[in-house]
């Protein structure tokens, strides 16, 4: 059986500011298709790996590919993978339908009631039909985060990263986003990197993950998280899994 | 392959087929062909859409072919899609069937131009309230600031004093200096023919010290330490800070607008004092390079000039100027609401209503000066 082709490779990785080194030799693998999780404590660097993983920083050391490719992460210009921030990221002063013209203006040709008809369709995927004229200050928190879902869209990236899309909602609105995830992951075939650290979401949706830890610099497991949960020996990741305290007072 | 869709009829029955790259960078195109297969189709009961010749299809291409299945069965026809070799194009198209908006699209109602004037019509008596409301709102803030002087932020006194006074000194003192200069200019050719240079010193004096220099400081203070006040509370209020320190008990109007009305009202006259003597340096190089006149004459026809009443009626406004300032830059930020855009829109207002109420004050100034003889 050929091994599944990668989607991302990350190696040898180094990464910080200044004079300090935040991670070190950072290596793993995102196959096609799976939904891919960053996970690790607070302050451990999973948000500042993802900037990387995305182009907005450099890298010290080490190589990040995007199918076999390295930076710039672009085809004929066109960024190869959307993104979902933390806040959703949406510009304040225009409607939905506008937020994600934003992309198709920038990249395509498409105007007119075609792009309008892209915009409304992919508004609809994420169950937002009814808004797309509503200002991002006229919806709520787990709405904002599912129209910067539509914007990352936009451009038919089979790579999408997302920024913990369940910081700060409520239970029911986090649940409908793990749905979305795994809708845009199966049924679209959508390579989906989460950086996260709500465990009912990770057990969800993630096929595999890599724990990070700020101690250690660097990744500390690797693989399917619901048999990390089971079968680690590492103490930080069974603490991180079974929510105790015994070893993350540690750190 | 280019983008196509073939009809292939009989009867009342149809089957289409694309062909070709029904993607985003196609969608133009792929549009058209559905467009034209969609008139073809007329008086059809049942169509098949066969996938199976498709080069390839993402979410643009499959949008463009859902809705045309949407449409065609909004028109009482039957229509499916053959799966055959391709079950994944399928399920993608049906992915975005069955996610259409349930709720009717809202429309964000365009105003006319009538219409818009009536409604800030209307608004105005609320907002000359709310701004009545805050002054008096910093009016108590103010009082109980001395009894409860934990309540008010002093410890940014020194830092608000130094980006409002020493960073903008530059500023202030350069426009000053080419008022005067100005003012100089006006005086050597208006008064030269005349015969009458020994009234520019005289000139330079009353102009500067009593409207100009206060009118002119306060302008650029409203317009560089304004703005930034007003966005720094601005960005404060849209990030929830202000919130913080209502739920702890503080009242941003002691903590925040305090502070910066008081250093305003510190800074403005000193500000003003070194703008007024730089425009008396610049009327001194002005009238000595241009004219006979000499620097020691000059200066003598300018301490004549310089009477209690002049320095009064200029300085005695420039605490007023700068409440209005602090009370204007510090109520548009606390009343900004929304994202970034917000900021960028109230910190526009408080700059042009703190120079506009500046200009205000200093006309009132003036005619009050006028009718006490003073």
């Amino acid at each position: 059986m050929p091994s599944p082709r990668p989607h991302i490779t990350v190696e040898d990785l180094t990464i910080g500011w200044g004079t300090r080194v935040l991670m070190e030799h950072v290596t793993f693998q995102v196959e096609h298709g799976m939904v891919f999780t960053i996970l690790g404590g607070s302050g451990c660097g999973k948000s500042t790996l993802l900037r990387y993983l995305i182009g907005l920083e450099q890298p010290r050391a080490g190589n990040i590919y995007i199918e076999g490719v390295g930076e710039p992460h672009t085809y004929e210009g066109v960024p190869r993978f959307g993104v979902l921030f933390q806040s959703g990221a949406l510009f304040s002063s225009l409607t939905l339908a506008e937020n994600l013209a934003l992309p198709l203006a920038r990249w395509t040709p498409v105007r007119g009631s075609t792009a309008r008809e892209l915009i409304q369709a992919k508004l609809d995927l994420v169950g937002l039909g009814a808004f797309a004229n509503h200002l991002p200050g006229e919806i709520s928190g787990g709405m904002k985060k599912r129209a910067g879902i539509a914007r990352a869209l936009m451009l038919e990236a089979d790579l999408l990263f997302f920024d913990e899309p369940s910081a700060g909602l409520d239970p029911i609105s986090a649940a409908e986003l793990d749905q979305l995830i795994l809708t845009l992951s199966r049924d679209l075939s959508i390579t989906i990197v989460v950086v996260t650290h709500e465990l009912p979401s990770i057990f969800l949706v993630a096929d595999q993950c890599i724990v990070l830890d700020k101690a250690s610099k660097g990744i500390v497991a690797k693989g399917d998280p619901r048999k990390l949960r089971d079968e680690s020996k590492v103490a930080f990741v069974h603490d991180f899994f079974t929510r105790s305290a015994t070893a993350t007072s540690a750190h | 392959m280019s983008v196509a869709i073939r009809a292939d009829r009989k009867g009342e029955y149809a089957r289409i087929i694309p062909t070709g790259p029904f993607d985003l960078a196609h969608a133009t195109p792929a549009a058209q062909a559905v467009k034209n297969v969609e008139a073809l189709l007329t008086g059809c009961g049942s169509v098949d859409l066969d996938v199976a010749q498709l080069d390839r299809i993402d979410g643009a291409g499959a949008v463009l072919l859902a809705r045309l299945l949407d449409r065609l069965e909004t028109g009482g026809r039957r229509a499916t899609v053959v799966e055959g070799s391709n079950p994944e194009v399928a399920r993608l198209i049906a992915r975005y069937r069955e996610r259409r908006a349930e709720l009717p699209v809202a429309h964000t109602g365009v105003m006319s131009p009538l219409a818009r004037i009536g409604a800030v019509a209307a608004d105005l008596p609320g907002k000359v309230n709310k701004a009545l409301d805050f002054i008096g709102r910093f009016a108590v803030a103010l009082a109980k600031a001395t009894a409860t002087p934990n309540s008010v932020d002093w410890r940014s006194l020194p830092r608000l004093i130094q980006e409002i006074g020493a960073d903008g000194l530059v500023v202030t003192s350069a426009a000053n200096l080419l008022i005067g200069i100005i003012v100089a200019f006006l005086g050597v050719s208006q008064l030269g023919p005349l015969g009458a240079i020994s009234y520019v010193p005289g000139l330079v004096v009353v102009a500067h010290l009593r409207e100009l220099g206060p009118l002119v400081t306060a302008m650029v203070v409203a317009g560089r330490s304004g703005a930034g006040l007003a966005s720094e509370i601005a960005t404060m209020k849209v990030s929830e800070e202000i919130d913080a320190l209502r739920s702890m008990g503080f009242d941003p109007v002691r903590w925040l607008v305090v502070p910066r009305c008081l250093a305003l009202v510190g800074t403005l006259p000193l500000l003003t004092w070194i703008g007024d003597l730089l425009a008396l340096v610049g009327g001194l190089v002005v009238t000595t390079a241009f004219t006979r006149m000499t620097a020691r004459a000059y200066l003598q026809a300018t301490a004549e000039a310089i009477t209690p009443n002049h320095l009064i009626t200029g300085l005695v406004k420039t605490p007023f100027l700068a409440f209005a300032i602090g009370l204007i830059a510090c109520g548009q930020g606390l009343l900004t609401e929304g994202g970034a855009a917000a900021v960028g829109s109230r910190t526009t207002s408080a700059v042009v209503l703190a120079i506009f109420s500046v200009i205000v004050i200093s006309a009132v100034f003036t005619f009050f000066f006028a009718l006490m003889g003073i």
